[in-house]
């Protein structure tokens, strides 16, 4: 059974968007969602709301059921049941209205490689119809393709296949982006500038859906994120909220890491405590932080080590992911 | 929102817009290999066919005939039929896979065109390959046969003008025909190589011996099948000058079909295939 983070009951939209509530205020709207391949439910009674106008990151390890909840979107497989919309407009029975608005990116994206990029965006805005034909230029130079256009997909490198990918989005002037893992293959620059592009595309007032398993690059592209795993959504929300309910750190330095993992621990006054080679990461529990830094200084000087320093910091969402994970894996 | 049926979503179109066909018709066009081999079976072929005759001819008219003699005229539409079919098929079943094994069909159903307008979008894109290279060949083959054939020196009669366009349609069909079950099943299938092997067993192996052995309780059977069929509307001049049409004739040892007969098998394998590739393509996951 789906179970929505009591913490973040909803996505909450972004200011000046409509209020929730109303028909078409999100983006993706999922109710219920189920694909089963024959016994295995890779997508098991989904709920999910992606508000518009936000980046959202939908995240879970290998295997989880991102892509499939994807191509189920996208009318590429069809679902045993559940109810889904796309920009309000309901999927599969208006596909073709709702897709005229979508951009999409899924698995790794592949081409003719004997055509070049311009002649492959060609066939798909032949496809889209309308203006996309006139799209193809602004979308090859935002995606700064322009001066390999005119050469053979089959010489381009992974990271210029991602971004002629994210070229045949853009044909559609899109509304909204769903984007399955579009950071893979891509260098450190790659990446940065992949997220330059994103951000640039959500603060023009469009969504990015955005699926992934780098965390760190979730967390720097978007504003909410909902986790999946074993084809559930097990947490959906805002990521400062997330991250935030999973409680702030104090990383501390000190002459015996081991000792005073020990003295912390009886009696507990942390939530979790992870051992590292000059000292100890320290997640606190709710109230207040620095009393609790206090009293962590305090304990360690009772038991006879040296603290070198105190440095509080905040929960990531790689942290409350795997705090999430962890949890999971001891409740079954 | 709405509930959804579950079924395949509404199209907006079946009929594939004009620069859906010429973007299917680029696709198939920028891809050498099979451009290489389908100019080699239709034009090059019936070129080096009659550039043969007539070295041979140049260098002793007494003992070989003219490079247009009426014989010639059969013999190279024969080897136009059976070559043109075999690259017909080769290219049916590119355009039926290559999106998919490309990676571009996914690509193409995110744009939310209707999955059957981009299968009949590959019909006449892939025609308008084939059937202007192969009335190329064939026309090489009228001009030499009108221009330079001496019915004296071959024993017999060169086909008339009408005969000579009857062949040319007849070869035309046959190669429409080809395209659409290549078509057809390798969209079935999802691959290329498979389907083109059994296509040419087909049209290699079976058709002629099902064409010429009767096999007991399995005529009708043997009615069905195409090549069959298509060896019955065969025109005189493909035929050596004989026709093998209602009536029979030299080499077809099964009764003849009545013609409308043979018309309903040769549009039932046109729009039967054409509706399983149809049918594979609207209900494949991408």
């Amino acid at each position: 059974m789906t179970t929505i983070d009591e913490t973040s009951p909803s996505p909450h939209p972004r200011a000046g968007q409509p209020a929730s509530g109303q028909d078409g205020d999100w983006a993706v709207e999922v109710h219920g969602l189920t694909k089963r391949f024959g016994a295995r439910a890779a997508v098991d009674n989904v709920d999910l709301l992606v508000p518009r106008g936000s980046a959202f990151g939908y995240l879970g390890p290998n295997g989880a059921g991102k892509t499939t909840l994807i191509r189920v979107l996208l009318g590429l497989t069809r679902a045993d049941s559940g109810t889904m919309s796309l920009l309000g407009v309901p999927v599969p029975a208006q596909r073709g209205r709702a897709l005229a608005r979508v951009g999409a990116i899924v698995d790794e994206p592949r081409f003719h490689g004997h055509l070049t990029g311009r002649q492959n965006l060609k066939i798909l805005a032949a496809a889209r119809g309308g203006d996309a034909g006139q799209q193809i230029g602004p979308a090859l130079d935002r995606t700064r393709l322009t001066q390999r256009a005119d050469d053979k997909v089959s010489a381009y490198s992974m990271g210029m296949r991602q971004r002629l990918g994210l070229a045949a989005c853009l044909l559609a002037d899109p509304q909204l982006l769903i984007l399955d893992e579009p950071m893979n293959g891509l260098d450190p620059a790659g990446m940065h500038e992949m997220r330059d592009m994103l951000r640039g595309l959500v603060d023009e007032g469009r969504t990015v859906v955005l699926s992934s398993h780098l965390l760190d690059e979730v967390e720097r592209t978007c504003d909410q994120v909902a986790i999946v795993d074993h084809g559930q959504v097990i947490r959906q929300g805002p990521i400062s909220e997330l991250t935030g309910a999973a409680g702030a750190a104090v990383e501390v330095q000190c002459s015996d890491p081991p000792g005073a993992a020990r003295a912390l621990g009886q009696p507990a006054i942390a939530s979790g405590i992870t051992v590292t080679e000059v000292g100890l990461t320290v997640t606190l529990a709710a109230g207040s932080a620095r009393e609790q830094a206090a009293e962590i200084n305090r304990r360690l000087v009772a038991a006879g080590i040296s603290v070198y320093g105190l440095r509080p910091t905040h929960a990531r969402l790689e942290d409350w992911f795997l705090s999430v994970t962890s949890r999971l894996g001891e409740e079954q | 929102m709405t509930q959804h049926s579950l079924t395949a979503g509404r199209a907006l179109s079946w009929l594939p817009p004009v620069p859906l066909i010429g973007a299917k018709f680029l696709d198939l066009r920028k891809r050498t290999v099979l451009m290489i081999v389908t100019v080699a079976f239709t034009v090059a072929l019936p070129v080096i066919f009659y550039g043969i005759r007539l070295l041979f001819h140049l260098s002793d008219p007494a003992r070989y005939a003219p490079a247009g003699a009426p014989n010639a005229f059969a013999t190279a539409g024969t080897l136009m039929d059976e070559f043109g079919f075999i690259v017909a098929v080769a290219l049916g079943a590119t355009a039926g896979t290559a999106d998919l094994t490309d990676g571009m069909f996914r690509h193409l159903v995110i744009t939310g065109r209707s999955r059957l307008a981009l299968y009949l979008a590959r019909i006449p894109a892939g025609l308008s390959v084939l059937l202007p290279l192969a009335a190329v060949g064939f026309t090489v083959s009228c001009l030499v046969t009108a221009f330079l054939s001496s019915p004296h020196a071959a024993g017999a009669v060169p086909p008339s003008p009408g005969a000579m366009a009857g062949a040319g349609l007849w070869l035309e069909l046959d190669l429409v025909i080809a395209f659409t079950v290549g078509l057809g099943l390798g969209s079935l299938m999802g691959q290329r190589t498979v389907p083109v092997i059994l296509l040419i067993v087909l049209e290699i192996i079976l058709t002629p011996a099902l064409a010429t052995h009767v096999l007991p309780y399995f005529l009708d059977g043997q009615r069905l099948v195409v090549g069959v069929a298509m060896d019955q509307l065969k025109p005189a001049a493909l035929a050596g000058g004989t026709r093998i049409g209602p009536g029979g004739g030299p080499g077809l040892q099964i009764p003849p079909m009545p013609t409308w007969a043979m018309i309903t098998v040769i549009i039932g394998w046109i729009l039967g295939w054409s509706a399983i590739g149809a049918w594979k393509m609207t209900t494949r996951d991408a």
